[in-house]
């Protein structure tokens, strides 16, 4: 940051811009590429395949990978912001997305609807966003005392629920007995191929209205920064701004993950890298771990679905292979 | 001359636990007022009832003859600023940005730096002598670069009131010499009304116009420094043998610890 | 926003241009009825089919129409020709575009298995899919059947099915002559012990097999604890499970540690192919018999 103010803006933007121009990229390589065709010009050319010349390949650029792109580019979004906004809040390294009871409460609903024999849109994706909403719930009720949101409560109050509600899931699976536990497993494993382009539209519009809070917020969190109380000194209403980010992002991490399952480590990781290259500013953070978690996972995501030779594996494991040893790789840096 | 801060019969308790009890008094626009006391007089709770960020629960506190309550968030910041002893470790900002973080009572949400609110914080870092210091990471800094730093960061409130926390705890001696001149030039040249909360009595005598001698969350004494420091209320507040005389600087009281071993017997 | 607008268009014009393909198409089809009770556009003589379950892979081989095959899915091993065709996922995780990739004209999905959202989208891209759901063995034939009908192998599912009918026959006959029915247990993976119960197929092998099922019951697959295994007293205990060699013999190693305790243990403790007793296609027939012999090996002295 210099003390210039053209400078601010300007690399605010342009910061943004690259990133963006990743993103674009990203998408369209996740769009041509998959396992039907071999070497980048018949990838590239498969955008390019009109409804007469190759039907089928269209049908597959369109109707199969579009909205699975787009959707690893929304949850790659809102994960990565998630975890920024928890780190904030939390002011904690460690804090990712599902850490307020969301994995847990979600997990459930989910299971719970695919005990249930329904389908997975809208029965489990709403059975899963009310488990979530459940925990959440659970968690500000523990947690408030009489300070209410003490960071240290919230917490605390996550990992365990998060416990209890892993002794429950373990214990649901144990007594599933036919099909639908390849279905508990693969939805705990994150799925990203489940839904068509109509609900990933409403997925969207669902939370860019979320995004943009968020970033209305972003000052705020680089104050929180010096701590609650000096904070409060400098005219942030704390309660409010808290609550505020609390319940939004609970909210979008929700709403993705009853979509997708749980796609872990893109929250935790990508905040940590931006903030490596571009410093602690949350004002410039936001918009990149918009941008960096989308391309991230979309590329996560194509390297899953084209590098196994059988079928694709789940999105959750690449974003760990690559996510777990590039986080120890961070920590390292940062350490210097 | 109206008064910058007032405090009328101020209570607090911690659940049942009693902090400060029925306190009253009044600082003056443009003095260094000089909270002291023994450990656990609720010297602490007392600066952060006035910052606001604790609650008052009983008891009337009035910054600028206006009721503390009647302040918004943002208005009482644009008025008053606080100087925490530090700040949480990990806090990854640089100098500039930390300073510039000042600013933000005077901005909109968002906090982007207009022209202004730049010219205020290389003020700031000008005053308090950081300006070398900008590109810096704060966390690399000493406890007394560090402690200028967040001071340019109050400044850049442009408050009329300034509060701090011990602030020369754990400092060298020369930075604790430096930061209460800092403290002294401010109210001099800006007018502004510095409150403070200090462990050295010394310190206390050679620089502030009033004092308030604070003990299990009762006044004491308030008053200039010769009216306060006197060995037999110190001895009894503090409960240790004192030796209390002029100090060779000028007209200050001076206050010396004495050894068991020089007690005549 | 402009992308979402640009999003509309294009699924808009998408839908139109199925709409006219869907119009082109019905010229060289037939309406069916699946095994669901779903009526199923399919192309009179489907070019390109895909297989959407390892069973369904053995019946297209043993109608010998696999030049129709363009794809399978992952554990289809056999015949061992299978294992050369392009895969297309698991059966319960199918790739969709994977399997779009192949053109298929015809999918065939079982209904134990498959997951719906999966078959709901391969419709949804116009590409027709027969469901069979084969319950038993008498289920199962009929599922050779419908899909010998619809690959125009009619006349050789016929025969197909008449020699399993007749080898059914012939073990019914067999067995008709025992005096008595031993208690099975058969073991379906190994940790946990997992046994079949009245509404499968093991049940009715054991049966028909001359045998009592002593995990018959409501539950389709419930577990058991060794103790409950050892308190129902089975006369014969079969392990079948899908991992090979090693964890075989070490689940029979652990049966047979306990041979030291008295009463209530099973007397002759074997290991068969899970691929041929787990699957509903034509090896049951093999499994049933392999199972009799297991049961009864009195009855085979005469070397037949």
């Amino acid at each position: 940051m210099n003390l210039n103010l053209e400078h601010n803006i300007t690399r605010l933007l342009w910061i943004s811009l690259i990133l963006l121009g990743v993103l674009l990229t990203a998408f369209i390589l996740g769009l041509s590429i998959g396992p039907t065709q071999s070497g980048l010009r018949s990838a590239l050319s498969a955008l390019f395949s009109t409804r007469e010349s190759d039907p089928v390949l269209y049908s597959i650029v369109w109707r199969i990978r579009l909205p699975r792109v787009l959707l690893a580019t929304i949850v790659g979004a809102t994960l990565s912001l998630g975890g920024l906004v928890f780190q904030a809040l939390l002011r904690n390294p460690l804090a990712e997305p599902f850490i307020l009871g969301v994995s847990g409460g979600s997990a459930i609903g989910a299971i719970i609807g695919i005990l249930l024999g329904l389908s997975r849109f809208p029965g489990i994706c709403f059975t899963s966003f009310l488990g979530s909403l459940g925990t959440l719930a659970l968690i500000l009720i523990m947690s408030t005392g009489k300070t209410i949101l003490r960071k240290d409560a919230l917490l605390l109050s996550g990992v365990m629920v998060n416990a209890f509600c892993s002794a429950i899931i373990m214990f649901l699976i144990s007594i599933t007995q036919d099909a639908r536990l390849h279905n508990i497993i693969f939805w705990l494993m994150g799925d990203l191929s489940a839904s068509d382009l109509p609900q990933v539209v409403i997925l969207g519009a669902i939370l860019i209205p979320c995004f943009a809070i968020v970033f209305v917020f972003s000052h705020a969190m680089n104050l929180l920064m010096m701590g609650k109380d000096m904070a409060l000194t400098m005219g942030i209403n704390i309660k409010a701004v808290t609550l505020v980010l609390l319940v939004v992002t609970s909210f979008m991490v929700s709403a993705t993950v009853s979509f997708s399952g749980l796609v872990g480590f893109v929250g935790l990781v990508i905040p940590h890298l931006l903030r490596l290259v571009l410093g602690p500013d949350h004002r410039l953070l936001v918009p990149a771990s918009l941008f960096g978690g989308g391309a991230y996972l979309v590329l996560c995501d194509l390297l899953a679905r084209t590098l196994p030779q059988q079928g694709e594996m789940p999105a959750g494991v690449i974003t760990a292979l690559i996510g777990a040893p590039l986080f120890i790789i961070l920590l390292k840096k940062s350490r210097k | 001359m109206k008064p910058a801060l007032s405090v009328e019969n101020l209570n607090y308790a911690y659940g049942s636990q009693f902090v400060l009890r029925d306190l009253s008094f009044s600082v003056s626009q443009g003095e260094m007022f000089i909270v002291i006391g023994p450990n656990g007089a609720g010297k602490t709770t007392l600066i952060k009832l006035m910052i606001g960020i604790a609650k008052i629960q009983s008891g009337q506190i009035e910054i600028l003859q206006s009721p503390l309550e009647d302040y918004s968030q943002k208005r009482l910041a644009q008025v008053s600023a606080y100087v925490p002893q530090g700040l949480p470790v990990g806090f990854p900002f640089t100098v500039e940005e930390t300073v510039l973080l000042g600013r933000a009572p005077h901005q909109k949400v968002l906090g982007l730096a207009a022209q202004n609110d730049l010219e205020i914080a290389q003020q700031a870092m000008t005053f308090t002598e950081v300006s070398h210091l900008a590109r810096r990471k704060l966390d690399q800094l000493s406890g007394g670069e560090q402690q200028r730093v967040l001071i340019a960061r109050a400044l850049c409130q442009q408050p009329q009131v300034i509060l701090l926390d011990e602030p020369t705890a754990s400092l060298d001696l020369s930075h604790q010499i430096r930061i209460m001149d800092l403290m002294e030039k401010l109210k001099i040249e800006k007018g502004v009304t510095v409150v403070m909360v200090s462990h050295d009595v010394n310190l206390a005598a050679m620089y502030g116009d009033q004092l308030l001698l604070l003990k299990a969350g009762e006044i004491v004494r308030m008053g200039p420094p010769h009216a306060v420091l006197n060995f037999e209320t110190l001895e009894e507040t503090y409960n240790c043998k004192l030796l209390v005389d002029n100090s060779p600087l000028g007209n200050l009281p001076r206050v010396t610890l004495v050894p068991r071993k020089f007690l005549k017997s | 926003m402009i992308l979402e607008k640009i999003l509309k268009l294009i699924t808009g014009s998408l839908s139109a241009i199925i709409v006219m393909l869907a119009c082109v198409l019905p010229l060289m089809a037939k309406t069916v009825e699946d095994q669901l009770g779903r009526e199923v556009r399919i192309p009179d003589d489907p070019q390109r089919v895909v297989a959407l379950a390892p069973s369904i892979t053995e019946i297209i081989f043993a109608l010998g129409q696999q030049a129709r095959l363009k794809g399978t899915t992952q554990f289809s091993n056999y015949p061992a020709e299978a294992a050369r065709l392009p895969k297309v996922g698991s059966y319960v995780r199918l790739d969709l575009e994977r399997i779009v990739a192949l053109y298929p004209d015809l999918c065939i999905a079982i209904k134990d298995g498959n997951p719906k959202e999966t078959i709901e989208r391969l419709q949804s891209l116009n590409i027709p899919v027969f469901a069979v759901n084969p319950r038993n063995l008498e289920t199962m034939m009929q599922t050779i059947q419908s899909v010998g009908d619809i690959l125009n192998a009619s006349e050789k599912a016929n025969t197909l099915v008449q020699s399993m009918r007749s080898r059914i026959q012939r073990v019914d006959a067999l067995v008709a002559g025992i005096d008595h029915r031993p208690r099975v247990f058969i073991q379906i993976g190994i940790s946990p012990i997992i046994s079949a119960g009245t509404n499968t197929f093991i049940h009715e092998l054991i049966v028909r097999a001359g045998g009592i099922n002593v995990a018959a019951g409501k539950k389709a697959y419930p577990h058991f604890s060794r103790e409950k295994v050892l308190a129902l007293a089975p006369d014969v205990l079969i392990i079948t499970s899908m991992s090979r060699s090693g964890a075989f013999e070490k689940a029979k190693a652990d049966w047979r540690r306990l041979t030291d305790m008295p009463a209530g243990l099973p007397k002759r403790i074997y290991t068969v192919d899970s691929d041929v007793f787990d699957r509903p296609s034509p090896r049951l027939l093999d499994a049933l018999e392999i199972l009799t012999r297991l049961l009864h090996p009195e009855l085979f002295e005469d070397g037949s």
